[in-house]
């Protein structure tokens, strides 16, 4: 292609990955139970995917795309079809599509995935017995008109191929497929049997309107690619994606070389011998004639989805379909994203729609549609418009026009950015204060207030920063069924894995950093929680495992719960290992209880050698999960019972970004610890305390706590002192500690600071801050500390 | 090449202008870095942000000085807060023709220079980067 596609590019990669990666999740899901709207879910997806990388010119992902395209059809037709070992080919596909996706993302020629493409077809003829026929997208510039068409169909479907970039005509096995490079059977099986059997005049219709729409410049929402899914008539499933990819390719702005092209594409298709396509060119709605459109008319439609029906939002689909095949959509309430979703008040549906049918076009092709009840057809105030711009504003409006108007993509790096610079704001804030005190005392009133203001000013982005970045889970808890079932398929388990309150949001730099340790639980759940299907028969169990991923929110927090129903863990092996390591004595160890036991696992080293191979090469072993949660401000508890199960608890905060220290003072320096850890504080005479091996005890409770002096952990000179000295009592990993401060300087709320290179590659230290003073500060991570 | 010509006690030093953000006298403490090794002088506010600063002399494995280092030169790398700290900053001269440098090879310097009859060590922004990224990974 000639024009500069890599402004489009950002924009394929983003929504090429989520849909292929909602392929992935689909496929887990329809394994588990198998519904038509899954199966329908994920034919979009890859049939969005197809349409959006043929029009980029990616034709490797485009026939890959189509590929899978066809497989789920076949599914479809008769779901009996799947099993695990499709499942496991279009989870293949899915990921290679997603690795070419990549490979164009990194600027490479994405892998042809040849293999691939004769399994997947070779599954699909078994399955359906039918040959494939050759696939090819064509590329634009490419084209060619398709000579003979076999059936009226074919012309439409010509039309909306020529139009766009991908040429998916049907071409009916029977007839003779005449210019091979542009006819193509796409879906041959679906084709060959119903040729132009009503071949779905909407596709002409959206193709038409895209080539429209194209050559004058406008875009289009994608919202066009009326997928097929829940329509009943399986005419339309080949005719969609030329309609879909031209509405896709316009929707990303692909209008300006397109409209050259389109225009000769459809002056190709137009131009090229078409016998027999005169009645349905006439039967066809306006927008493929152009000329057409003066005698459009607007109609008001109130249609009602009766109460009892199970699927409205199948049915609202159906009708907006409908619809559309007729003309163009003006006005639709509620928003089709709610249509869809089922979510519509009372079964009223409004809207307005802007064709040459009639109402009789209306009410004939809404007729079929079973629980749809048509209140009222009524002429409606024309739009005052120009005609030009009239149907792409109509386009845009139909699309959800309160979704549209809501809601902007943003780049999480510019978010971040946000979160940085209102940070420094706060600081500069704190600052000014600070400078203020020094003032002469009439000078400060003015400062003072000022100050304040611009405080609560910084206060309140700051607050409305950290909602623009508060993300649901289910960004990363959405991966975890495919992992699921890859775990469980590879260590020949049977898992049901439950996930619950995956909506509750947390901040995204929170959430992030969960991905790993939540992938790590989860293996570590069905890995070595779980048994093989034997031996949970002998032990009374159901064969298949459980693994409930549990997501709440308490005031302040959020809770992330990961249980299995397996073997659970062994305090008493635990213990041992650890003993055996040097990392516990033998008296501590009798005297820990079973919790405190179960975190051992999280020790490097005190896992199983099973469980450091098995991990190895990630980098997240129990103890990376403990330390990731901790460090983003988080806890992490385990529980077991022997035979019943294990459950990891998370508590994490909402966001990272502001953090509670205890301040503390050494030697000159001032360094900051988690509240979080900080079990308490107090005072004692260092020369007085008795010692062991020479470390120094601290009674505290009932219990003797060893003695770390911070000056010599953190490697900072202070002086020695006589008599009484503050200590700090923290939570660390194999039990509390006492650490010897200088000075306990209070409790301080901070924005922290990441570490930059090259001081996250120091062991002991969690983030940096910056006091109202203007001093920064590190944050210690004192298990870090006394480990590293 | 416009190079930002500094001071380590007598020797001259020079930095390519485009790796030199800025330069600033240093505050009067530093805040020292836990168990950073001892070429980092400690870390620096610097208009909100935390700057780590690093000893030139002591990167540059040169003798102890009498004289305290008056300024940091701000290293211009992303997003990677970094000052050199150095005795003082002369100003900003073109560089042409550089020579390797004698004595033993390291990735942070990249050779010397004539400037004004006089000679200046080139150094290499990366090759300065990856020597203060050595200190912590070897320190381990």
């Amino acid at each position: 292609m000639t024009m500069d596609m890599s402004r489009y590019l950002g924009l394929f990669i983003s929504e090429a990955t989520e849909h292929l990666e909602s392929l992935g999740r689909d496929l887990v899901q329809l394994e588990r139970e198998g519904t038509a709207t899954v199966v329908d879910s994920m034919f979009r997806h890859a049939h969005s995917v197809k349409g959006m990388a043929s029009s980029m010119g990616f034709e490797s992902i485009a026939i890959l795309a189509h590929r899978v395209e066809d497989l789920v059809d076949a599914v479809r037709q008769d779901r009996a079809r799947l099993d695990r070992d499709v499942v496991d080919l279009l989870l293949t596909a899915a990921d290679t599509m997603l690795a070419q996706v990549r490979a164009v993302a990194e600027n490479q020629q994405p892998d042809e995935a040849s293999a691939l493409l004769t399994q997947l077809g070779n599954r699909v003829t078994a399955m359906t017995g039918k040959g494939l026929a050759t696939t090819r997208v064509a590329k634009v510039t490419a084209l060619k008109p398709a000579g003979t068409e076999a059936g009226a169909a074919g012309t439409a479907q010509a039309g909306g191929g020529a139009a766009s970039s991908s040429q998916v005509a049907g071409a009916p096995a029977s007839t003779a497929s005449t210019t091979g490079s542009a006819a193509e059977g796409v879906k041959s099986a679906d084709a060959g049997a119903s040729p132009g059997s009503a071949r779905s005049p909407g596709v002409v219709g959206l193709a038409g309107a895209t080539v429209d729409m194209g050559a004058q410049g406008l875009p289009l929402p994608p919202d066009l690619l009326a997928p097929p899914g829940t329509s009943s008539d399986t005419a339309s499933t080949s005719g969609a994606p030329s309609g879909a990819a031209a509405a896709v390719a316009a929707a990303m702005g692909l209008v300006a070389p397109a409209s050259t092209d389109l225009g000769d594409g459809l002056k190709a298709a137009a131009s090229a011998p078409v016998p027999e396509a005169g009645p349905v060119r006439g039967a066809s709605p306006p927008r493929a004639e152009p000329e057409v459109r003066g005698a459009m008319q607007r109609w008001a439609v109130r249609l009602r989805i009766a109460p009892t029906c199970q699927v409205p939002g199948v049915r609202a689909f159906l009708v907006h379909k409908r619809l559309t095949n007729l003309g163009t959509l003006v006005d639709l309430r509620p928003a089709l994203e709610e249509l869809k979703a089922g979510r519509i008040p009372d079964g009223y549906i409004q809207l307005e729609l802007e064709t040459t049918a009639g109402d009789t076009g209306i009410h004939a092709s809404l007729r079929n549609v079973a629980e749809v009840e048509v209140v009222s057809v009524k002429p409606a105030v024309a739009a005052p418009a120009p005609a030009v711009a009239a149907p792409a504003a109509s386009e845009a409006a139909r699309a959800s026009p309160d979704a549209t108007a809501r809601t902007v993509r943003v780049r999480t790096e510019l978010l971040d950015y946000f979160l940085d610079t209102v940070g420094e704001l706060m600081l500069a804030t704190a600052r000014l204060r600070e400078v203020g005190k020094v003032l002469p005392e009439n000078a400060r009133p003015a400062l003072e207030e000022g100050v304040y203001r611009l405080h609560t000013l910084v206060k309140d982005l700051h607050d409305k920063v950290m909602t623009a970045r508060m993300t649901p889970l289910s960004l990363i808890t959405d991966r975890l069924p495919r992992a699921a079932r890859d775990i469980a398929r590879r260590k020949e388990r049977e898992v049901d894995l439950v996930i619950t309150g995956a909506e509750i949001e947390l901040d995204r730099a929170i959430l992030d950093e969960l991905a790993d340790p939540l992938m790590h639980l989860l293996r570590n759940c069905i890995d070595h929680g779980l048994e093989s299907p034997e031996e949970r028969i002998a032990a009374k169990k159901g064969p298949r495992g459980r693994v409930l991923v549990a997501v709440k929110r308490a005031r302040d927090r959020v809770i992330i719960e990961i249980e299995d129903d397996g073997r659970g863990m062994d305090p008493g092996k635990l213990k041992s290992a650890a003993v055996a390591r040097g990392l516990l004595s033998v008296e501590t160890a009798a005297r820990m209880t079973d919790r405190e036991a179960f975190l051992l696992s999280c020790l490097p080293g005190v896992s199983t050698a099973k469980d450091i191979t098995d991990i190895s090469g990630r980098g997240v072993g129990m103890d990376a999960v403990k330390r990731v949660v901790e460090n983003v401000g988080g806890t992490l508890e385990i529980d077991s019972e022997k035979g019943r199960g294990t459950r990891f608890t998370l508590r994490l905060p909402l966001t990272v970004a502001v953090v509670h220290l205890l301040l503390v003072e050494v030697g000159e320096e001032v360094f900051g610890l988690p509240i979080a850890k900080v079990v308490g504080a107090t005072e004692a005479d260092g020369e007085a305390l008795s010692r062991s091996r020479e470390t120094a005890l601290l009674p505290h409770g009932n219990s003797l706590l060893p003695v770390h002096s911070l000056d010599t952990l953190v490697g900072v000179p202070a002086p020695p002192r006589q008599g009484a000295r503050p200590f700090v009592v923290m939570d660390a990993d194999s039990g509390r500690v006492a650490l010897a401060v200088d000075r306990l300087l209070g409790q301080e709320e901070v924005v922290l600071k990441p570490l930059s290179r090259p001081l996250d590659l120091l062991p002991g230290l969690s983030g940096v801050t910056i006091l109202g003073s203007g001093r920064p500060v590190f944050i210690l991570d004192v298990p870090r500390l006394l480990s590293a | 090449m416009r190079h930002v010509i500094f001071r380590v006690e007598k020797e001259r030093y020079g930095l390519p202008l485009s790796a030199v953000r800025e330069v600033v006298v240093p505050p009067a403490r530093f805040t020292r870095v836990p168990r950073a090794p001892s070429a980092i002088t400690g870390v620096m506010n610097l208009r909100g942000r935390v700057v780590t600063v690093v000893e030139l002399r002591q990167l540059l494995n040169l003798p102890d000085s009498p004289t305290p280092p008056a300024r940091v030169v701000l290293l211009d790398r992303g997003r990677r807060d970094l000052g050199l700290l150095v005795t003082d900053v002369d100003g900003i001269e073109a560089v042409e023709r550089v020579s390797t440098a004698p004595g033993k090879l390291t990735p942070a310097i990249r050779g010397v220079a004539r400037l004004g009859g006089l000679g200046v060590t080139v150094l290499d922004p990366e090759g300065l980067d990856a020597a203060v990224v050595a200190l912590f990974t070897h320190s381990k």
